[in-house]
């Protein structure tokens, strides 16, 4: 049975990294969890567990502890079909995170089926890594990429996706499902199902989704579908990409080398099934067990309870943040249709004087562009504060965030 | 309440920044950002028989980058070019009190010396096209890809 309340103090002990005391003995106070999670000794365990128990390369030897590798890595890909609820396993491909999968699309697919005076649709409130790589493609290509732009309140202008879809030019729309910066949640049934219509082809970029609320691939409907590891408590250098397999078997090679292939001789090579076609070389065999780990301690709390915290965190730390003076809150106020991302500038100061000043306290936010570049020069700000919750913050959290935030208000005497 | 970075010598600095501006027709103009934070800034100068006789600084930055430009496009006007091109880091920091900012916050350091960057590598180029070939350039490039 998943209770419907997450019991955070029970969740703080498993994060042994929560115990740190930092600056002058002041605790770790984690708010930069759209960065990357802290992680349970659950999947640091794992880690452990694998290195000193059967460590051995995967798919080609058939002593023991090579078959025990081959297992725990290929019972990942099955724990990633359930969470994301994929009938098959073979759509699932493991790369080094979201930026390398969305990269992936962009040569084995776009390379292949972009061609002149094409047009791909992204966001104004992308992060880089869904920006750049079109980027380069369109300008290989000579075809073009365009922007949906945001509204007042941090959400996409979908009625721009029409007219773009009008021209009968455009080949792909690429979206993320949640905003690293607004938080924003995006209405993806909707740009979805305009697509289908036009017969294009859709990319979601799920890295902020997937770690913080319940997501279906088969429901959503889209033809790739990216997300990292490292943002859902996993570790670093391991992610997902899916794609649709109808697509996946039209797309060429990324990587050639080892495990993608079938047979190889002087001149010719053939390729293995899918997903090993796209998985080439000694794959990171550890932290995809890792990432195992981690998906069975969200998916025992169960991702509505953690959609539920987060969203009563943020309702919180929104309430409060806006009764103080000169803070600007970026981002949709209601909290359905937003994450536990709060984007804010606080008076005229700097944010990074400011992320300098509360990390005395302890505090851990970010400060900066946030890889938004293009979102920062929509907003008219060099720089944004950003507070981001997971399952184990606290109301107390936030409250110590709000009192740091005075320390900034008397040195600047704001 | 005191802070080893926040002096108010840094706050009132920054909030008060000499040189801010543009020139019309800049003998040198050199921009720089730091890709982590942002701090995105402009240096320009006139020179006049080897001299900066002005110089100007746009952009967008934090505290301690717009306290350290400031300060820095103070030390320069006026002066000889090759007191600019001999400037170290140490005396931009000291001014500040920010000497020990490097230990304090590795980070940070750039926001603090950008502007410095920002100057050798303009009046590198500056000198490069007037003395193209010459060797007195000395370490002007490598100085300014191992301020930080
Ligand atoms: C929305 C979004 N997309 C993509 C990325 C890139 O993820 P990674 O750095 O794990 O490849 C991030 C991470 O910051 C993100 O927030």
């Amino acid at each position: 049975m998943q209770s419907t309340e997450l019991s955070i103090e029970n969740i703080r002990k498993d994060f042994p990294i929560l115990k740190r005391k930092v600056r002058d003995n002041k605790p770790l106070v984690y708010l930069d969890n759209a960065s990357t999670t802290q992680k349970p000794k659950q999947v640091i365990d794992a880690l452990t567990n694998y290195y000193s128990n059967y460590n051995a390369n995967i798919h080609r030897s058939v002593y023991s502890i090579a078959e025990e590798a081959t297992e725990a890595y290929e019972k990942v890909r099955d724990k990633v079909a359930k969470f994301l609820n994929i009938s098959k396993r073979e759509e699932i491909i493991f790369v080094r995170g979201t930026t390398e999968g969305i990269n992936l699309v962009a040569y084995a697919w776009g390379r292949k089926y972009i061609k002149e005076g094409d047009i791909i649709v992204t966001t104004e409130y992308e992060h880089h890594s869904n920006i750049v790589p079109w980027q380069l493609l369109v300008k290989e290509k000579g075809a073009k990429l365009e922007y949906i732009e945001i509204n007042d309140n941090g959400e996409l202008i979908l009625d721009q996706l029409d007219k773009y879809l009008a021209t009968g030019k455009v080949k792909l729309v690429v979206f993320s499902l949640m905003s690293n910066v607004l938080g924003t949640i995006s209405d993806a049934e909707k740009i979805i199902s305009k697509c289908h219509e036009a017969g294009v082809k859709t990319l979601v970029d799920a890295a902020q989704a997937v770690p913080h609320m319940s997501v279906d691939v088969a429901k959503l409907g889209c033809d790739f579908f990216a997300f990292s590891a490292h943002k859902m408590l996993g570790p670093t250098g391991i992610g997902v990409l899916w794609v649709r397999k109808s697509v996946l078997e039209t797309m060429d090679p990324f990587h050639g080398g080892g495990d993608m292939i079938r047979e190889v001789h002087k001149y010719e090579t053939t390729w293995n099934d899918l997903p090993y076609k796209f998985e080439a070389g000694t794959p990171n065999i550890a932290d995809v067990i890792g990432f195992g780990s981690a998906i069975d301690y969200l998916s025992q709390l169960g991702m509505e309870t953690v959609r539920k915290h987060e969203m009563e965190l943020t309702q919180y730390a929104l309430d409060k943040m806006s009764q103080i003076k000169g803070i600007v809150i970026y981002g949709p106020k209601d909290v359905s249709k937003r994450g536990g991302v709060i984007s804010f500038n606080f008076h005229d100061v700097h944010p990074h004087d400011v992320a300098t000043i509360i990390d005395r306290e302890g505090i851990a936010i970010r400060s900066g562009h946030h890889c938004a570049q293009v979102l920062m020069e929509k907003l008219d700000v060099a720089a944004t504060n950003r507070a981001s919750f997971y399952i184990y913050n606290t109301k107390q959290d936030v409250d110590k965030l709000i009192q740091s935030l005075e320390k900034v208000s008397e040195l600047f005497k704001l | 309440m005191s802070d080893p970075i926040y002096t108010e010598i840094i706050i009132d600095e920054a909030r008060h920044p000499q040189n801010e501006g543009t020139l019309e027709n800049p003998d040198i103009s050199q921009h720089d950002s730091n890709p982590m934070c942002g701090d995105s800034i402009t240096l320009q100068m006139n020179v006049t028989d080897d001299s900066i006789n002005d110089i100007k600084w746009s952009g967008e930055g934090c505290t301690i980058c717009k306290a350290c430009t400031s300060v820095l496009t103070q030390l320069i006007k006026g002066k000889n070019i090759d007191f600019a091109k001999n400037m170290k880091k140490e005396e931009i920091l000291s001014e500040l009190g920010l000497e020990y900012l490097a230990k304090q916050s590795p980070v940070r350091i750039k926001c603090a010396l950008l502007s410095m960057k920002a100057l050798k590598l303009g009046l590198y180029s500056y000198l490069a096209k007037k003395l193209a070939g010459s060797l007195s350039l000395d370490n002007l490039k490598e100085d300014a890809a191992n301020l930080y």
